[in-house]
């Protein structure tokens, strides 16, 4: 009798989960689908329908020379892969000397890192405009990744914990052997962080590919256009022509869905830890 | 100081130089620069007037930024019970540890991965009256995004649904790490799956459920990118203009950054207000904690 009613019980759980996944799924799969219909298709066949036939259209359409995508994908890329390196770098720096270090004002200088997670991206936007208008950096490569590239306090924090848990023993026999620390940055405490730092890698690249208020406010025109704000460009721009603006949004989210699913166990598991965002 | 001592502070110090610069030049000074700004009249390319407090009493008369706060807090009333409750609910079926539990887990959390914005113009086409999914599905002719009434929730509820797989994901953890022996034991005392839940799992999730609502809460409060892409310019009869929103287009659009400033200030102290609130209210209630 028990297990008659775990079974049902199990049946039931599992149809709530599906329902869930198809409710997740489906904005995804209807845009993909949509992008992969001609505009004629589109205006013809209804909405749900499938493709039929299939056409990359679109997205061909999307790089070429009337959309121009290629733009924002290299400048995304470009603005993510600067970030990344400045971000790791310098936050690996900072976090050992908070974590290993002795000297005075650490823990005021501590504080004042931690007291800045406090403040929201919507109040430093109008203030940087103006800083980056005054330096003559408006719409140009360095205002996007200037104000990210020093690393984050966020990031220092997370490395922090974890540097500190690396064995004294350790650190201290690199010295021994006449290291200095540079040397043992790069052979002893960095090795001993891999799974944290390709965690903090991995939600550095994501939350810069996805940034669009900072590239929205402080570019404009096509040069510097970054994938989110050509993406938002091209809905003002080709308002009811969905099957572009679906190509649009589908080649947006592709690259960041494939990340995803090659390190979906590392991510899954390292959002409960660093809670990031 | 010794010799040895004064090398390790020089160190450090070099060790922090990048850092410090960039905390210093693009978070502190930000926050100065915004406190002083609201006393200026700046039109983006003018030169800056120092106007005193008129951009704080006309902020303070202004109707449309009063909205745009209560617009907020309708936004966060209805996105937070939702997305913790859906959260909740949502782990506690993964938490039964059926065959599959991997996947779903990795297919819940897809849309808090991808951009807001992104996700925003692809349910601004689902949600299109005339040639959107859900209406040919429905098989209605419903204005979700344009009619006044519904556009809020609308927003609200394209919200929740990316944040809810990543809510669920802390719950999941949360349950994870209840030892098996304790709710066993209420098990054996007779406890219902109902008793369960709000005596024994609900309790010990409390640190959770915290977090959950904590960042949940400072987050919906900054809202754009997706508001942004589903309902520009506020929505119809600015009923979507959230005040994130609100500071973008009187700074960018209006021009008028002065006011914009006094707005981003006023915003930072309600996040800072809320997040004391909340600690406060956590730490007054009890906690139960589990020796393992």
């Amino acid at each position: 009798m028990r297990r008659h009613r775990s079974r049902l019980t199990d049946a039931a759980v599992l149809a709530a989960l599906l329902a869930g996944a198809v409710v997740t799924l489906a904005p995804f799969v209807l845009s993909v689908a949509t992008a992969a219909k001609t505009t004629r298709q589109f205006a013809a066949t209804p909405v749900l329908s499938p493709p039929a036939p299939p056409t990359a259209e679109n997205v061909v359409a999307l790089f070429g020379r009337d959309y121009d995508f290629v733009t924002p994908i290299a400048v995304t890329a470009q603005v993510v892969l600067v970030v990344l390196a400045g971000q790791l770098l310098f936050s690996v720096l900072a976090a050992y000397a908070f974590a290993r270090l002795e000297f005075p004002g650490r823990d005021a200088l501590f504080w004042l890192y931690l007291a800045t997670l406090m403040v929201p991206q919507v109040v430093t936007i109008i203030p940087l405009y103006l800083m980056m208008t005054d330096a003559g950096l408006r719409n140009t490569f360095w205002a996007l990744v200037l104000p990210y590239l020093f690393g984050s306090p966020y990031a220092i924090f997370l490395l922090r914990e974890h540097f500190r848990a690396i064995p004294q023993d350790l650190l201290d026999a690199a010295r021994l052997d006449g290291a200095g620390t540079v040397r043992i940055l790069r052979h002893v405490v960095v090795p001993a962080s891999r799974p944290i730092l390709v965690t903090l890698a991995v939600i550095t690249v994501v939350t810069h590919w996805n940034n669009f208020l900072w590239p929205l406010v402080i570019t404009s025109g096509r040069t510097w256009q970054v994938m989110t704000t050509a993406t938002a460009g091209l809905q003002t721009q080709y308002n009811g022509n969905w099957p572009i603006v679906m190509a649009a949004t589908t080649v947006s989210v592709v690259p960041l869905i494939v990340l995803f699913l090659v390190f979906q166990r590392r991510i899954v598991r390292s959002i409960t830890i660093t809670g990031f965002r | 100081m010794s010799p040895r001592r004064r090398a390790e502070t020089r160190t450090a110090y070099l060790l922090l130089a990048p850092s410090l610069f960039g905390v210093v030049v693009f978070l502190l000074v930000p926050v100065l620069v915004v406190l002083g700004l609201g006393m200026f009249r700046w039109d983006l390319i003018g030169p800056r007037t120092f106007v005193g407090a008129e951009n704080l009493l006309a902020v303070a008369a202004d109707g449309r930024f009063a909205r745009s706060l209560l617009v907020t807090a309708f936004f966060v009333v209805i996105v937070i019970p939702v997305q913790t409750v859906l959260g909740l609910a949502t782990a506690l079926l993964l938490d039964r540890g059926l065959p599959g539990t991997t996947v779903f887990r990795v297919v819940f959390v897809l849309p808090w991965i991808c951009a807001p914005l992104v996700l925003g113009v692809v349910w601004r086409w689902i949600l299109s009256p005339t040639d959107g999914a859900l209406n040919a599905l429905l098989g209605v002719r419903v204005e979700w995004l344009a009619d006044p009434a519904l556009a809020l929730p609308s927003v609200a509820a394209v919200t929740a649904w990316t944040q809810i797989g990543y809510v669920a994901l802390f719950f999941l953890a949360g349950l994870q790490a209840i030892p098996a022996t304790v709710v066993e034991a209420a098990r054996l005392d007779g406890a219902s799956a109902w008793q369960l839940l709000w005596r024994i799992r609900l309790p010990l999730l409390r640190p959770t459920l915290f977090f959950v609502l904590v960042t949940g809460v400072i987050s919906s409060f900054q809202v754009f990118d997706s508001v942004y892409a589903l309902t520009p310019n506020g929505g119809p009869q600015g009923v979507t203009d959230v005040v994130a929103g609100r500071i973008y287009y009187e700074a960018f659009e209006n021009r008028a950054v002065g006011q914009a400033a006094v707005m981003a200030v006023v915003l930072f102290v309600i996040l800072v207000a809320v997040t004391v609130a909340q600690q406060r209210w956590f730490a007054r209630r009890t906690t139960y904690e589990l020796d393992t």
